[in-house]
Order: structure tokens, then C-alpha cells, then sequence
């Protein structure tokens, strides 16, 4: 029975310090009385209950202690206002844009996917597979309970039957039926699709999501069963998604899920018989692992399963090739990220969070502990009447966490306000729907947790540091005591320091990368910009059998050369300057002699006749695509022995095929098939500013007849841009009028739509580095008047004796200026390493970070720009001290 | 009978406040000493556990209800831990009223009795 009394006695020290002062040795005294009486009588639950007492008034207790603390912190807040003005826009500063970058990035990448069943089950790979081969994936029963298929980002054409208006384009997905079933998810409303009721040949099902019910059908409930025509086919809407959820496996939203059951006449990416060829490997694996599976176990089972399906592919990898077929990735975020990536990219914007939150604490540190110093007096006052340090402390903590939840609410308000300023910015035309960025609980919770956190951080030491007073002369002379000012290495000048140099750090990391994605955002055209603009047509999503759609391409180009408003044009899968991977496409040279085949990963891009001669681009070597090559079959290679189609690479890709050599005749190995290069063109920049080694693709009747998912683009030129879109617009219907041009835009509205990504991550990371700068800037003037206030009376001396103004004003700059000073080298090479160890890591930042680095501009002039705000923030306050008068000064206390 | 309105405020009494005022209505007492005697008077019914015991003593005297007394007993009964608790003139008056208050329950419910056996 004695196991009670100890437990009995680290209760009861448990309970708060002004509790046990009172009743502690009582409460210890009566349990040891009781405890043999209680176990006689009641038993062991006569023991448990006497616990339970104490438990269960622990922290009534506790309660009862802050319901005191609370107003007092709102009396001392409301005494000195400009502290807490400062203090809540400090923290408001850094907890709305920490949340901020919680709501535009890091949510995006650690959220669940919304609707879906134990998202942390759901795998992917990081390359795309054939369908054939994830048929022999899913008979993997003991690892997987299932295993989809999907095509994200695909395009359709949506109309309601009966309507005369242009059908709606818009992004959605191909999936094998049972991708919902894999999710785990319930439908909003009517069904979802599974893979009983969606079988190939019955009329097509399909799935929209919340969002696109309550945007395009006004979240009408009779749109269960109604028919729409998608791109031209019929289609029935089965089912509507659970709000919030917008696809898996792609960051951009999709509206609509389309089964791979449909006939390729609705969805041409069903063509060529990509569901039965093990080659084309069009398809993202969604998968759910078996309960018990490891991801690990998962993936080098599946490696060894491609690897063994790989035999039967001539163009696969060689079999003693070592590495791995397939990596496998979580799938259960709204964007997927490869293993290895996916902590350092979370790592980086939770650093740059922290920073965030830590240069506001650090602002507030230094200014509770010069206001401890002020609170001297009142402090050792109520040492001296009996209330224990560790009251005050939390007296103190309890301040600090008001001070920070109030500076919590006004963060969260500018968060939301942030947030709903990037949603009311115009998505440029044609762009897919950028993810909904919206605020709701988790934002809410994660800026409370930030501000509590906060709130103890950065009150507790200065609140150690003040309480460690001595008594006796702090009564004695009162706040106007100067102590810490001469202590150069003060907790608080460290504090102000490292204010400094976070804050350097902050604007010179974001510095480097917002001119990074800057400079990398000018592109060099060999004419003027505002001549071009791009037309898209889609003639099969608009209903035309592939026959007709080749027709009415072959017919164009004739027709477009009639047009005097239109100067140039050509042809193309994609308009020119798509910044792009260039690992999309592996080239290996043909070379029977070469012991290990020169491999190259290069941009894939498919370009029609004239192309480089709409962009006033010179070809270094043989020549450019004509209508000879736009009259090939193309298509994808059978197997058979064909003959080779004509190629042209940058001068890039040229150099890592065949080095310095010539490059012109050369047949290289790539998808399927061999290709002859027949021209070399110089590098050209693209959108983002990037080089790649680009392989250009001949356009063929091949994607005349199933035009890619983005559609055919017209990249047209006239006299401006405006007459050349006017000219193919008249072209085209007078060909026929019922035909869509879609994504109409110039060539600079096209470069402001690559750019908006990029003018998202420039606000986000110039937002972060201004703050950083007004805070410290806050921090320091914060700090110098109060130093000034405190040094009031030796001023007063000071001048009493004839001290002039100016060196009265040297005296209290000089510290500010030591502090930033050294702050100022800590910050800057801080700032330097965390750049190369970020780019050394990741590649997700160190181009932006190669580009921005080195740049001069950046280099001197935010240290200067720093120093030069926070010495005027010294300044004003220095200034205040020269006006002392020195008789009021002396008379004071 | 209504009460004042100084008094209404802490009516009806918490249990365990008007077992503690109960018990010190005679005399003063430390705190051990109330558990025991709210034990005794009740017949082992009431135990008041020691942390609500201490927690209400705490809150009965910032309610201003009952006070330290600083009488001690004779040195040799007196252990210097304990602390004797007596009711202030108020904490008398609202044990009065509560008193008051239960008395006309009591009379309330034999009247319905009555009522109902006759």
C-alpha cells in the first residue's frame, strides 16, 4: 500500500509555488495521516482516489494562478503601449508571414491529400510507367491493395449539349476506374468510379470535382446523370468528388476524371493503343501499399519486377544496368516529392520560418530585457514583499504570450489578407488552375502554436535575466540605474547582434534569390516580341475524327500564307521558350563501334516547318524542319525496322552527343526509333532563363491527327500581334467557324503566364527579407530609446559638465553602431554558407541561387542598406537624447 | 425569505464549502481536523480529499468566508505545520443563510410528504 505515498508526495510538490507556500506542508502532513486510514478503509481505490484528488486539482490550481496573472498582463501592456504597439506588429510581422509561407508552401507539400483514407499508405514513382507494365504491378497483391492508373494535366473540352457558346477547356485526369477506390474516398454526391460499373463500352462515366460542381454548375444537385459532351464525345457526370480534393499526384488542380475506359475518340491520349503497349510509358502509378509493407520493401520488389519486363524492351536499359528502374515516393501530399528531396525542401522553408519567427522573438528579447531593466524597481518590490522568482517569471512568460497572441491574431489577419490577395490575382489565360491556398484550422492552429511557442521564447530569458536582481539596491536606486549598457557582450547587446545578423541573413538569401529568378527571367528575342502571338487548336477534342483533323491541318498552312496580316508562322506541339526538364528524353548515339554508347537526357520538343524562321532564328548547321518533314507519318515507332525521322538539337545537346564533331547525318537512338540529325541551332534561352540541350521533334500527320494534350499552337507573326491573332482567327473560320481557338495570347501575356509562378515565389521571399530589415530596424530604435530613457540622468550629467550635442549623440551611437557592425559580418557570411549549403543540397533553389550570388548589387548594398536603416533607427532616438534637459534630468527620483 | 444580496452570490453552497464551514461553526480547526470531523459527522459518507480540502480552504478565504486564526492550542497538542481556520463574521451569516436555505427544503418536502400519504 506504501507505493501511494510517493507518488502522493511528487503530486503534491507538483502543484503551484504560491499553493504550496500556503497549504503545501499541510497537504503533505494530511495525506501522511490519512494515507494508512484511507487504505484500511477503502482499499486500493480508496488510494487511487486520493491520486485522482490531486490530479484533478493540479490544474485547477494552475488555472486559478494565471486567471490573476492575465489582467495584470493586460495592465502592464496597457501601460506601456508603445511597447506593446511594437511588440504586436513585430509578432504579427513574423507569425503572418511564417504562416504565410505555411499556407502558399509548406502546406502544399505536407497536407494530406483531403478526402482520402490513410493518405500516408499511397505510393508513386518517380517516372512514368506503361500501362502493361502496372497490370503486372497490381497482381502484386501481398504488397499493394491496389494499383492505378494515371494521366494528369490532360485537357478537355467540356459542353453541355445544346449549348451554343465555345465548350469550356479544362484540366482533369485520365484514370483507370478504380483510382478512387485506391483513395479510399467517398463521393460528395452520386457515385464514384469503380471498376465494375466502368468498363470499356459502356457510355463513358465521368467524375467532377467540389470545385468545378459549385463553379461551373452552381453546386446544382440535378447535375447527377446529366450528359455533357467532352471533347465532342458523349459522357455522362456520375459523381461529384468530396470538397477540396482536386487530384492526386499534381500540385495544379483537376476538374474532372475521366476512367481510361473511354474510347480514344474522347480522350486521343488513348490512342496508339498505349493501354496494351509496354512501351509507352505515358502512365503515373498510384498505389496503396498492403498493410505492413515498407515503401523500400515495395520498391525493390517492383525494381526487380520492371527490371524482369525490361528484357522484353529492346530500347530499356541494357540488364546490366545497375540502377534503379523505379523509385518509389510517397503520393499521400498534394505534391509528391522524391524521397531524398522532400526533407530538404521542407527543411529549407521551415528554416526560413524559424528565421522569420526567431528574428521577431529576438526583436521582442531584446526589448523585454531593457524593459526588465526599467521594471527593476516594481520587480524587486515584489521580491521584497515575498512572491517567488518563479512567479514572476511566469508573470512575465504570461505577458509574453499575451503580447504574442494578440501579435498572433493581427499575423493571422495579414496572413489571410495575403491570402486572398494571391487569389484574386488574375490567373493569366490558359494556365491551370493554381492550387487553392486557403486558410482554415490547420493555419489557424499552426499560428497559435507559433505564437505560444514564441510568446515563452522570447519572454524567458530576459524574464531570468531581469528577476536575478538584487533586492537591496535596486530599492535603493530605483530604474534610472544604468548597469548592463557597459557590459559590451550583454545578453542583450548578443540578442541585438544576432538580430542583426539574422536579419542580414534573411535579406541576402532572399536577396539572392529573388534576382536570381529575376535575371533569369529576360529573354533575348532575335526580333521584336510584340509581333508574336499564339493561337492553340484542338480540331479532335472538338469532335473531328482524326482524318479530319489531319485534312484541316494540311489545309492551313495554304490558307494562312493567303493572309496578309499574318507574316509568318509555323507550327507546333508547344509554343517556343517552354522552360523545360531536360532529362525528358534519352538520345544515345548510333555508333556500332563505340564499346559504351554516348547517353544523353535532352528537352523533347516538336516543332513544324518554318519554326526557327518565325523566330528570326539562324541555324548553325544544315537546316530547319520544312513541309517535307510536316508531311511524315511519324507516330510511334512498331518495332519494325523503319526509316530514320529527322532530328535537330540545340548546340548544347550537339556538344554532349558528339562533341566537337559534326554533328549533321548523325543518327542517334530515342524513343523507339532512330533519328538523323539534320540541323543544329544555337542555345536559346527560355522562359526561366535556363539553356537546355534541346531535341527538336519534326510535327508529322502523326500529331495532326491526335494532337497532344495542350493542343496544336500557331506561334504567328504580323505587323503586331494583335493583326496576326485577328488573321488566324479569320482563317480558321472561314476553314470552319465551329472550331475553338483556345489560350489566345501575345508573346508577352504568354511570358507574364511563365512568370506568375515566379512572381509568387518573388513576393514570398521579397516579402520575408523586408521584414527582416524593418524588424531589426524596429528592434534597434526600440532598444536605443530605451537605453537613452535609461540613461537619462547620466546624459543629464553629461551635458551638465559640457558635453556638447555631438557627443552626446556619439555616445549612445557608438554601441548601435558596434552591434551592427559586428552583426552585419556574421549575417553576411552566415548568409553566403547557407546559399551554397542550400544549392549544395538541392537543386530546387541553385539556379536562382548561381544566378543571384555573385551579384554586386546585392553584396554591398544590402549590408549598406541594412546598416543605413538601423543607424537611423539608432539616430532618432540618439537624437531625442541631446534634447535632455539637464536640470529636469537631475532633478528625476 | 430572501436573502441579502451580499449573501445570494454564494447560495446554494458547494458541498464540500458547507461541510467546511459546517465543521468550523463550533470551533476553529486545522485542516486535517476538518477531513476527520466531516468524516465523523457524516458517518464516513463525505471524505473530503486533501487537494480539494486545501483548495477549497484557499478559495474560502479569498472569498473572505473564513480566515487564519493565529489562536494556537497549549504547545504540547501544537504542531507548528498546522494552520487553525476560523469563520469571519461573513462566512458565519452565509452558513446562517445555507442553514436557512436547506431548512425550508427540508420543510418543503415533509409538507409534500404529508400531502401525499394522506
Amino acid at each position: 500500500m506504501n507505493f501511494a505515498w510517493p507518488i502522493y508526495q511528487r503530486l503534491a510538490s507538483a502543484f503551484p509555488h504560491e499553493f504550496k507556500l500556503a497549504y503545501g506542508d499541510e497537504m503533505l502532513q494530511a495525506g501522511e495521516d490519512a494515507i494508512a486510514e484511507i487504505a484500511r478503509r477503502h482499499g486500493i481505490l480508496g488510494l487511487l482516489r486520493l491520486l485522482l484528488d490531486l490530479l484533478f486539482r493540479l490544474p485547477i490550481e494552475y488555472l486559478n494562478e494565471i486567471r490573476f496573472d492575465l489582467p495584470y498582463a493586460v495592465r502592464t501592456l496597457l501601460k506601456s503601449p508603445g511597447f506593446a504597439v511594437v511588440g504586436i506588429v513585430s509578432m504579427g510581422l513574423g507569425i503572418g508571414l511564417s504562416t504565410n509561407l505555411y499556407t502558399t508552401a509548406l502546406a502544399l507539400l505536407t497536407r494530406p491529400l483531403p478526402g482520402v483514407t490513410s493518405p500516408n499508405q499511397l505510393v508513386t514513382a518517380e517516372t512514368a510507367v506503361s500501362f502493361p507494365y502496372i497490370e503486372h504491378y497490381r497482381e502484386q497483391k501481398d504488397l499493394f491493395t491496389g494499383v492505378a492508373a494515371v494521366m494528369p494535366g490532360i485537357e478537355f473540352n467540356v459542353a453541355l449539349p445544346g449549348q451554343t457558346a465555345k465548350p469550356d477547356r479544362i484540366y482533369g485526369q485520365l484514370v483507370s476506374p478504380d483510382y478512387f477506390t485506391i483513395l479510399g474516398m467517398a463521393p460528395e454526391r452520386g457515385r464514384l468510379l469503380s471498376a465494375d460499373l466502368d468498363r470499356t463500352g459502356n457510355v463513358p462515366a465521368v467524375v467532377i470535382s467540389d470545385r468545378y460542381w459549385r463553379g461551373h454548375f452552381s453546386a446544382d444537385p440535378d447535375v447527377i446523370g446529366q450528359a455533357v459532351r467532352l471533347n465532342g464525345q458523349n459522357a455522362t457526370i456520375v459523381g461529384i468528388t468530396p470538397p477540396k480534393f482536386d487530384g492526386a499526384l499534381s500540385p495544379n488542380p483537376s476538374e474532372i476524371f475521366v476512367p481510361t475506359t473511354v474510347p480514344a475518340t474522347l480522350a486521343p491520349e488513348l490512342a496508339n493503343d498505349v493501354l496494351r503497349d509496354p512501351t509507352a510509358k505515358d502512365f503515373q502509378l498510384l498505389m496503396r501499399l498492403a498493410p505492413g509493407i515498407s515503401i523500400d520493401a515495395a520498391e525493390s520488389a517492383l525494381d526487380g519486377i520492371t527490371r524482369r519486363l525490361d528484357k522484353d524492351d529492346p530500347f530499356a536499359p541494357s540488364q546490366t544496368d545497375k540502377a534503379k528502374r523505379l523509385v518509389l515516393m510517397g503520393a499521400g501530399t498534394r505534391v509528391p516529392l522524391p524521397r531524398e528531396v522532400r526533407p530538404k525542401i521542407i527543411g529549407f522553408y521551415a528554416f526560413l520560418m524559424i528565421i522569420v519567427v526567431a528574428i521577431a522573438c529576438l526583436n521582442l528579447a531584446t526589448m523585454a530585457l531593457a524593459r526588465g531593466a526599467g521594471r527593476r524597481k516594481e520587480l524587486a518590490i515584489r521580491l521584497g514583499v515575498g512572491a517567488s522568482r518563479f512567479r514572476l517569471v511566469r508573470q512575465m512568460i504570461t505577458e509574453g504570450i499575451l503580447l504574442s497572441l494578440l501579435g498572433g491574431a493581427a499575423g493571422f489577419v495579414l496572413a489571410w489578407g495575403l491570402t486572398v490577395w494571391t487569389a484574386h490575382t488574375r490567373q493569366p489565360a490558359g494556365s491551370p488552375l493554381g492550387p487553392e491556398r486557403s486558410v482554415d484550422w490547420h493555419t489557424v492552429l499552426f499560428a497559435f502554436v507559433v505564437a505560444v511557442l514564441s510568446g515563452i521564447g522570447f519572454s524567458i530569458f530576459p524574464a531570468l535575466h531581469a528577476t536575478k536582481t538584487d533586492v537591496a539596491p535596486a530599492l535603493k536606486e530605483g530604474a534610472a540605474l544604468q548597469l548592463s549598457g557597459h557590459k559590451r557582450f550583454g545578453l542583450r547587446n548578443l540578442a541585438m547582434g544576432a538580430q542583426v545578423a539574422g536579419s542580414l541573413l534573411l535579406l541576402l538569401v532572399t536577396g539572392y534569390l529573388v534576382l536570381g529568378i529575376m535575371k533569369s527571367n529576360t529573354i533575348q528575342t532575335n526580333f521584336n516580341p510584340r509581333t508574336m502571338a499564339f493561337l492553340f487548336v484542338d480540331p479532335v477534342r472538338d469532335g473531328y475524327t482524326p482524318a479530319q483533323s489531319q485534312a484541316f491541318f494540311e489545309r492551313l498552312p495554304d490558307r494562312l500564307r493567303g493572309t496578309p496580316a499574318v507574316t509568318s508562322f509555323a507550327l507546333a506541339a508547344q509554343p517556343p521558350y517552354l522552360p523545360g526538364d531536360d532529362d525528358n528524353f534519352q538520345l544515345t548515339v548510333d555508333d556500332a563501334h563505340a564499346a559504351t554508347p554516348v547517353q544523353k537526357g535532352v528537352f523533347k520538343q516538336t516543332v513544324g516547318a518554318g519554326f526557327f524562321a518565325v523566330l528570326n532564328q539562324p541555324i548553325l548547321a544544315g537546316r530547319e524542319f520544312d513541309d517535307r518533314d510536316q508531311r511524315l507519318d511519324g507516330g510511334p515507332a512498331t518495332g519494325a525496322a523503319l526509316p530514320p525521322m529527322p532530328l535537330m538539337l540545340s548546340q548544347k545537346a550537339a556538344r554532349a552527343l558528339f562533341g566537337s564533331g559534326n554533328a549533321i547525318g548523325r543518327h542517334v537512338r530515342g524513343d523507339r526509333r532512330t533519328w538523323e540529325i539534320v540541323g543544329v541551332v544555337p542555345d536559346i534561352k527560355d522562359a526561366s532563363g535556363m539553356t537546355q540541350a534541346v531535341a527538336w521533334l519534326p510535327l508529322t500527320r502523326h500529331e495532326f491527327a491526335q494532337p497532344p494534350s495542350g493542343g496544336i499552337v500557331i506561334v504567328a507573326r504580323g505587323h503586331a500581334a494583335e493583326d496576326a491573332i485577328g488573321g488566324v482567327r479569320s482563317v480558321v473560320a472561314s476553314i470552319d467557324p465551329n472550331l475553338t481557338l483556345f489560350n489566345v495570347q501575345t508573346l508577352s501575356e504568354y511570358l507574364e503566364l511563365i512568370r506568375g509562378e515566379m512572381r509568387t515565389a518573388l513576393r514570398t521571399f521579397g516579402s520575408v527579407g523586408l521584414f527582416g530589415l524593418v524588424l531589426s530596424a524596429v528592434g534597434l530604435a526600440g532598444i536605443t530609446g530605451y537605453a537613452v530613457a535609461q540613461r537619462r540622468k547620466e546624459i543629464g550629467i553629461r551635458m551638465a559638465l559640457g558635453a556638447r550635442r555631438s557627443q552626446v549623440l556619439g555616445l549612445v551611437l557608438r554601441e548601435g553602431v558596434w552591434l551592427v557592425a559586428i552583426g552585419s559580418v556574421v549575417g553576411f557570411l552566415g548568409s553566403v554558407a547557407l546559399a551554397k549549403a542550400v544549392s549544395a543540397i538541392t537543386t530546387a533553389f541553385s539556379d536562382a541561387f548561381a544566378i543571384g550570388v555573385d551579384d554586386p548589387r546585392l553584396l554591398i548594398g544590402a549590408p549598406l542598406l541594412l546598416a543605413a536603416l538601423t543607424l537611423l533607427a539608432c539616430y532618432i532616438p540618439a537624437r531625442r537624447a541631446t534634447a535632455i534637459d539637464p536640470l529636469k534630468a537631475l532633478r528625476q527620483d | 425569505m430572501p436573502h441579502p444580496a451580499h449573501l445570494r452570490s454564494f447560495l446554494p453552497l458547494k458541498p464540500q464549502w458547507f461541510h467546511i464551514l459546517l465543521s468550523l461553526a463550533g470551533e476553529e480547526q486545522h485542516g486535517y481536523g476538518i477531513m476527520q470531523e466531516v468524516l465523523q459527522r457524516t458517518t464516513g459518507q463525505v471524505r473530503l480529499w486533501p487537494a480539494t480540502l486545501y483548495g477549497s480552504l484557499k478559495r474560502l478565504i479569498e472569498a473572505d468566508l473564513i480566515e487564519e486564526s493565529h489562536d494556537r492550542p497549549a504547545p504540547e497538542l501544537d504542531d507548528a505545520r498546522r494552520r487553525y481556520y476560523r469563520l469571519t463574521p461573513l462566512g458565519r451569516e452565509v452558513l446562517d443563510a445555507e442553514c436557512a436555505r436547506l431548512q425550508d427544503l427540508v420543510r418543503a418536502i415533509q409538507t409534500k410528504r404529508a400531502m401525499v400519504t394522506e
